[in-house]
């Protein structure tokens, strides 16, 4: 009796899980939801909503905005359950607010300690995971933080790495079965990337996996004397997840130093890659290595999109990237076979790919002492904002750059904690650069319509069953595109740069649009 | 058994001390060189002599006046102004960067052999002060040229006003954005044929803000227009070559030379 009550309870404690693993995997079919970073896990950043639509989005309206508690660059995504966001504040603070309201409900800001370094990138938050009762964010001093999702609560503050040789965290963990996925940044510091993944209800690591292979493990004969130590292959930006076939992807960063390769000969594995993780052990089941021997500060971090489609006449499960380096790549994601890739920008530094999708690098686009000019820039073609893939029309969305910079080679000298960069890049910003928001054939990359933008953006996209394209322009500009035409349907002044992610949820079954420009974030529905 | 004088003790003494320093320095002087001739030049000059950006050859710089303010500068940029943090560096470089632009200092400056007080005679003659302003005097439709002395040097002054299209100024503010040529000429053509000729005063990908020759405000959203020419590589500043030339010229040129703003 005892025995079948405390089942009863148990299961009760189950049935009011916030958001069990299954609602995850099944987040197509709640889109008034967003538990995921990109919507689910496919990455795909695309809303099953479609009351805000071709017809009606130049009708769209405030309902509410919520401003930042500090100052700071908004990257955040933020999650969406049972009638609350949450949301991540620059650097290193998780809020809770109303959904209906805006008004918070909890706020928690762990203590940073003041000689924290951050080199690589601006101290950023991109957001948060949710898996059952619990949320989840890293911290620019490198901890994975768990709340509990009702009070903000700490149920463990788990330290990931050693801040002080330069690793931090940026980006949303991604949650799957029971485990924590994360990544670090840190790779200008001369870190050793990893991917770890820690028990959700414990904290405790189960797996780690270096991106840089260690002496005797393979890839290891691809870097150059003790040079793999400080190889970089950081893992900033949340990964996708195939849960049939069972397998996690992630992208990889740069190799340190960046921009002076005098000390890694070789092609460096597995930075700038795509690697393929069976969930449960870490193990590496695929690499796909976009840009061997990488001198641009070329990371392929990001987002792998995965979705299933005849390509050359065969169906495929496929995984795509718009990657920095300038192209678009699709792969086979059970195996890691190369299918195609396109450049989508202009791009300087390679005379195109082998049939296995291997550069023909260019060393005269290496960098120099007095600079070298190259497309695209040091930010790349595409870089840490999300493309999206709608599934209604079979189209890739990319904002994408088209600008170039000024390389530089300079010393590089390793100390725990400080710049091992050894050299760095100028932008050509102004007139002669621009952006485009890009709509590519998914299977071939082909581009089917484009909208310029005077400059290149920072700021992601997201696709809707509306029948529209959601982005944000450097100048503040918040707008909507018809996702099969490229025609602008709804645009209008923010007030301040956006560099963020649109996402999209229901509030008491009406749709709205969220997106944060400068230190505020909006959300839009219609009337 | 002779001894070396004091003197001359003191002096081998002196040698052996100073030449791994000497070394060092010429070391990091020629590193310094190299990096500059890659990263500064092409503002700054390849002798330091200045072009789009500030004149090197003086012993003292406003913006730092000691080292430690140049590593700083060099470093991190300085904010609202041209000059921009090219990129990190680490403690060796930054500091042969330092002792290569000290040295610039020790260099001659260009000599600048017109006549200031006539080259204003000019500037007033000309009608200059119709479009630009100097300490609270002029228009406003060109750059206020109060400070212009500081950061252009004489070469770029020149240019500018024989060949004003060749010397666009680039934006270094936030408005309309790092990079962007200011001053930029537009013709909008609205969609009944309308036209506006202009400078841009800013834009985004929707909109564009146009101010017309006689002052005026133009606002546009560029989905009403019929066409929007943008004229790169040309300028609304009249070309003052066939105006003004040979001890005029200089004379205008050590003029704008002078104008370093209030002291």
């Amino acid at each position: 009796m005892k025995s079948s009550c405390t089942l009863l309870l148990l299961a009760a404690g189950v049935a009011l899980a916030q958001v069990p693993y299954q609602r995850i995997v099944g987040a197509d079919s709640n889109p008034g939801s967003w538990v995921t970073y990109s919507g689910n896990y496919q990455a795909q950043r695309f809303s099953g909503l479609d009351q805000i639509n071709r017809q009606n989005v130049s009708q769209l309206k405030l309902t509410w905005v919520y401003q930042m508690q500090n100052s700071g660059i908004v990257e955040t995504s933020p999650i969406v359950s049972d009638g609350v966001m949450y949301l991540t504040e620059p650097p290193s603070t998780a809020t809770a607010l109303d959904l209906r309201t805006g008004r918070p409900l909890w706020t928690y800001t762990p203590k940073i300690p003041s000689d924290v370094i951050i080199i690589g990138s601006p101290p950023v938050n991109r957001g948060m995971a949710i898996l059952d009762n619990t949320v989840f964010f890293g911290t620019v001093n490198c901890h994975l933080i768990a709340l509990d999702a009702k009070s903000g609560v700490v149920r463990w503050d788990t330290k990931v790495d050693e801040n002080q040789k330069g690793y931090y965290i940026t980006s949303a963990p991604l949650a799957i079965d029971g485990k924590i996925i994360v990544g670090t940044s840190g790779a200008e510091t001369g870190i050793r990337g990893f991917i770890d993944a820690f028990d959700a209800k414990t904290g405790k690591r189960l797996w780690r996996t270096w991106t840089v292979p260690g002496p005797g493990d393979p890839g290891y004969q691809s870097w150059g004397g003790e040079s793999w130590k400080h190889g970089g292959g950081s893992t900033w930006l949340t990964g996708s997840y195939d849960p049939q076939l069972h397998l996690v992807y992630w992208g990889t960063g740069n190799p340190a130093p960046d921009w002076n390769d005098d000390s890694r000969p070789g092609d460096n594995l597995y930075t700038c890659s795509l690697l393929a993780l069976d969930p449960d052990t870490g193990k590496i089941k695929w690499h796909f290595q976009f840009t061997p021997h990488d001198v641009h500060d070329w990371d392929s971090t990001e987002i792998p999109v995965l979705f299933d489609a005849t390509v050359n006449g065969r169906a495929r499960k496929v995984v795509s990237m718009a990657n920095r380096n300038g192209f678009y790549y699709v792969l086979d994601r059970q195996t890691g076979e190369f299918l195609t890739a396109v450049p989508y920008i202009k791009q300087t530094w390679t005379d195109g790919l082998d049939a296995k999708g291997r550069p023909f690098a260019r060393r005269d686009a290496d960098p120099k002492v007095n600079g070298t000019l190259v497309y695209p820039d040091i930010t790349g073609g595409a870089n840490w904002w999300s493309p999206t893939y709608s599934p209604k029309t079979g189209l890739f969305y990319q904002a994408a750059r088209e600008i170039a910079g000024i390389y530089y080679k300079g010393d590089a000298e390793y100390k725990d904690g400080t710049a091992y960069t050894g050299g760095g890049g100028e932008r050509k910003t102004g007139d002669d650069a621009f952006g485009a928001i890009r709509a590519l054939e998914a299977t071939t990359g082909k581009q089917r319509w484009e909208f310029r933008l005077i400059t290149p953006p920072l700021a992601g996209l997201l696709s809707t069953a509306g029948g529209l394209v959601f982005g944000g322009a450097e100048e503040g500009n918040f707008f909507a595109l018809d996702a099969d035409s490229g025609k602008l349907l709804w645009e209008l002044q923010l007030g301040a740069a956006i560099r963020a992610n649109p996402m999209s949820f229901a509030i008491d079954g009406k749709q709205q649009v969220a997106i944060s420009s400068g230190a505020s974030l909006f959300v839009f529905g219609l009337p | 058994m002779k001894r070396f004088s004091p003197a001359v003790y003191n002096l081998v003494l002196i040698l052996i001390l100073a030449w791994p320093l000497a070394a060092q320095d010429s070391a990091a002087l020629a590193k310094g060189k190299q990096l500059f001739l890659g990263m500064c030049s092409r503002c700054h000059g390849i002798t330091g002599g200045g072009g789009e950006g500030p004149n090197l050859n003086r012993p003292v710089l406003e913006r730092a006046p000691d080292d430690k303010t140049l590593l700083a500068v060099i470093r991190d940029g300085i904010p609202n102004t041209g000059m921009p943090r090219v990129r990190r560096m680490t403690d060796s470089e930054l500091n042969s960067l330092v002792i290569f632009v000290r040295s610039l200092g020790k260099v001659e400056a260009a000599d600048v052999s017109g006549n200031p007080a006539n080259g204003r005679a000019v500037y007033a003659k000309l009608g200059c002060s119709g479009c630009h302003t100097v300490a609270g005097e002029g228009g406003d439709f060109g750059p206020e040229l109060t400070n212009i002395g500081a950061f252009r040097a004489p070469d770029y002054l020149r240019q500018a006003i024989v060949d004003p299209a060749a010397a666009l100024p680039k934006g270094i503010r936030a408005v309309p954005g790092r990079g962007f040529n200011e001053y930029l000429p537009v013709r909008v053509v609205m969609r009944d044929g309308q036209e506006v000729r202009g400078i841009r005063l800013n834009e985004d990908s929707f909109t564009i803000q146009v101010r017309d020759m006689s002052g005026q405000l133009h606002s546009f959203r560029k989905t009403d227009l019929q066409a929007l020419d943008k004229e790169i590589g040309q300028s609304l500043m009249p070309n003052y070559s066939a105006k003004v030339s040979g001890s005029d010229l200089d004379d205008l040129v050590a003029y704008l030379w002078t104008l370093r703003g209030a002291k």
